[in-house]
């Protein structure tokens, strides 16, 4: 007896057809139940001409899944008490084998939807911004009290086996705002692939990041004074990977300027390019455990002619300043992880760095509504963060940043009489916890020591306690790993 | 930028260019790894993307994953969502079109195998369910035949020039691997009908193998790390169906496993995820045969 349920069990296991008949009625219907689902299957191929190939895959597989359950069902003459269970359930994952698509969405593209809302306490006006570092993004400060911030939508898919398309945008109460939309190629090859549309550069690590998916709750000091929230233009990307076992990636962007980094959008009316990115990244991994990469770019752009307003360091003149030239903005960075045996799912670390210089070269005008006093200006300003996130058990990460600006230098020339730079150096110390019950849900406490702003009549620093609790979910399709 | 260059080159040096072989193959799991090697011998140089310490399915597109894609002839798999958090990125960086969705040189072998497990109702409430079905396939004898039927085809067609070695080396894995099946079964007998608690569902393809029985899991839901409360409805369940053993996987953390043994006086034992999951699992032949001791170590037990 044992020796026949072993011959059947390898006989099954092998597909090689068995040959025991079956008696019993239910067993006959069953394997009626099963004939007429591939026939409906040939019925519904036939229907899907235009997707024959497909469908012919389908069939292959139903046909598959219809001798595993009638295998199954063999099994279960030996347990006729057991066979109409084990029968009825090789059926539906015949059925179920079939009907799901084989790629994650079909033909669908992949969507996902991001849910956030933050709580935000502040001993201070948040408008304000960081003392000396003109556009330096108070308007992407996350507002007092509860507040929904961003949702973001995310559509993305191969269009064809050419080229692949992704849509993000962000919606918040404020309205929406397209923040990618791009095609880029698949078919180029050779360690090559070009982006066009909107996109967030590749400059530095966090940038290209969505807010999301970063460690902390807002961006790091230097990313909102010199970059904004997220850097991003209209324009081309080409990045190629070079063929070596170690990751060597290098990368082009060229726009027409839609913003100037780190000072918002910019009217534009001119052809051609006003901005040009350019990044190189390295990276490999360190025995299984530990893995880096280290990363450079550069980013050059000019304003129009007419400039972009400009240094009235925390509004206390109301007069408009404007800054006619260009900036470049050089930057390094580097990310390390480290995960037991390159298993992050109890424990993991990240730490990520980065460092940005800003250099701005051009006219400086003095309160162009009356004095409009005009003459050369140039600045040097630079800033950095380290920051670490730790996951010490599953579900459970903390985190832990320092940022500090570095006021650098100023030369406003004639307009030196006219408004003083203040030599003074933002810092801030910043931590977190937060609990991720699943990959697609986030709750994050956070709390800063922010010392970014300084009283400009009696030169003091301005301390301030801030305190986020933000909650991120995710819905939809499976969002990338990523680096 | 160029001194960039420079340690790239030398770090690249200093890790070995392997001789050139007809084809690169990408492996996203050891077990692709290991079937490529059976199948393809010396004409493929393989390289193995994870190990059976890291759970395949949070794994991030790092670096030097996407520089090895990016010199890949062929990928090979698993499919089924198992990659789904870290491929796709890993492909699209790679600027590799050798290796996108639809071109002979992707292959996710899942496709080409039948599965267990297809949820009817699909629902992230339900944990981190697999929309087409269980993907530790691996543990399937009859899936991985299938999975290396195909795998030849796809070598043959990238390298025409190798297809009658790929023939013969099918011919000779298929002729071993049902002897082996044969003799798994046998050797598998006693577990028939045997109740077993698993840690996450890593081997339900291997119980319904060898006719064991799944009668709980440490994970109250798939991917959702086991809770006391899930724990202690396992220890009052033991009275209704007592289980035999307790299973789980290289990269799952044994307390849980071990806790639970404690209370039910059951043997917890720990598998190999896949090949290299244990020191006696160097191939995917090693693999089951290693499983296969464990589980009967722990039934004598």
């Amino acid at each position: 007896m044992q020796k026949t349920l072993l011959a059947t069990a390898v006989a099954v296991a092998l597909g090689v057809p068995a040959v025991a008949a079956a008696q019993n009625a239910e067993l006959e219907q069953i394997r009626r139940q099963i004939q007429e689902l591939k026939e409906n299957y040939e019925a519904r191929i036939k229907a899907l001409e235009n997707q024959l190939k497909s469908a012919e895959s389908s069939a292959r597989k139903a046909e598959q899944s219809a001798t595993e359950a009638r295998a199954a069902a063999q099994k279960a003459e030996t347990t006729a008490g057991r066979a109409e269970q084990s029968a009825g359930k090789a059926e539906d994952s015949a059925v179920q084998a079939a009907q799901r698509p084989v790629s994650q969405n079909a033909l669908n593209p992949a969507v996902s939807l991001i849910l956030n809302g933050t709580w935000g306490r502040y001993g201070n006006d948040p408008s304000a911004q960081i003392t000396g570092f003109h556009g330096s993004g108070a308007s992407e400060m996350l507002p007092r009290g509860g507040s929904l911030g961003e949702s973001e939508l995310f559509i993305s898919g191969n269009i064809d086996p050419r080229f692949r398309g992704a849509f993000l945008a962000a919606l918040s109460p404020e309205g929406v705002e397209i923040e990618e939309a791009f095609v880029e190629t698949l078919s180029i090859g050779k360690g090559a692939t070009l982006k066009g549309g909107r996109f967030f550069s590749g400059m530095g690590y966090w940038n290209s990041v969505h807010p999301h998916a970063w460690d902390f709750t807002d961006a790091s000091l230097v990313q909102r004074a010199f970059l904004g929230k997220n850097y991003g233009d209209d324009g081309v990307q080409l990045r190629w990977v070079a063929p070596l076992p170690v990751f060597v990636q290098l990368g082009a962007e060229l726009g027409r300027g839609k913003d100037f980094a780190g000072m918002g959008e910019v009217e534009r009316n001119t052809n051609g390019k006003s901005s040009e990115a350019f990044f190189a990244k390295v990276g490999s991994d360190i025995g299984v455990s530990n893995s880096w990469q280290l990363g450079a770019s550069h980013l050059r752009q000019r304003t129009t002619n007419t400039g972009v307003p400009m240094f009235d360091y925390d509004d206390l003149t109301g007069l408009v300043n404007v800054f006619a030239g260009r900036q470049r903005i050089t930057g390094a960075d580097f990310v390390y992880k480290w995960a037991p045996e390159g298993n992050p799912r109890y424990r993991n670390f990240r730490f990520v760095a980065e460092y940005y210089q800003r250099k701005l070269d051009g006219d400086f005008t003095f309160d162009t509504a009356t004095l409009a006093l005009t003459d050369p200006a140039n600045a040097k300003q630079s800033g950095w963060f380290a920051q670490g996130a730790y996951q010490f058990m599953p579900y459970w990460r903390v985190g832990l940043r320092y940022d500090r600006l570095s006021a650098g230098t100023v030369n406003l020339n004639a307009n030196a009489a006219n408004l003083t730079a203040p030599s003074f150096n933002p810092t801030r110390w910043t931590t977190m916890v937060d609990w991720n019950p699943s990959e697609f849900s986030r709750i994050r406490l956070q709390y800063a020591r922010d010392r970014s702003r300084q009283d400009i009549a009696t030169g003091e620093t301005i301390s301030d306690n801030i305190v986020f609790l933000q909650y991120i979910y995710s819905l939809g399709a499976h969002g990338a790993h990523r680096f | 930028m160029k001194t960039l260059i420079r340690i790239a080159l030398a770090a690249s040096l200093a890790a070995g260019l392997p001789a050139r072989a007809a084809l690169e193959v990408f492996a996203c799991a050891p077990e692709w790894g290991s079937l490529v090697k059976e199948l393809a011998g010396e004409r493929a140089n393989v390289y193995v993307a994870t190990t059976a310490t890291q759970d395949i399915h949070r794994i991030q597109a790092r670096p030097s994953l996407i520089a090895r894609a990016r010199m890949a002839d062929l990928a090979v798999c698993t499919g089924a969502e198992q990659e789904v958090g870290w491929m796709p990125m890993v492909r699209n960086q790679s600027g590799n079109d050798k290796i996108q969705l639809g071109k002979p040189g992707f292959l996710e072998v899942a496709n080409h195998v039948p599965r267990i497990e297809v949820p009817a109702v699909i629902d992230r409430a339900l944990g981190d369910v697999h929309p087409v079905g269980n993907p530790h396939i691996q543990w399937g004898p009859r899936q991985i035949q299938l999975g290396a039927n195909e795998i030849a085809k796809r070598l043959s067609q990238l390298d025409p020039a190798g297809d009658a070695e790929y023939k013969r080396r099918l011919a000779d894995f298929t002729s071993r691997w049902s002897t082996a099946t044969a003799r798994w079964a046998e050797q598998g007998a006693p577990l028939k009908g045997v109740a077993v608690i698993q840690h996450h569902k890593n081997y339900s393809y291997l119980f319904e193998f060898l006719g064991m029985r799944e009668v709980g899991w440490l994970e109250p839901k798939p991917g959702v790390e086991p809770t006391s409360s899930h724990l202690n409805d396992l220890v009052q369940q033991q009275q209704a169906e007592p289980a035999r053993m307790i299973v789980h996987s290289s990269y799952h953390a044994p307390a849980p496993s071990k806790w639970l043994a404690e209370r039910i006086k059951a043997p917890a034992v720990m598998l190999p995820a896949t090949v290299g999951g244990t020191e006696d699992s160097r191939d995917l032949f090693a693999m089951y045969d290693a499983a296969l001791k464990r589980l009967l170590a722990a039934l004598g037990s």
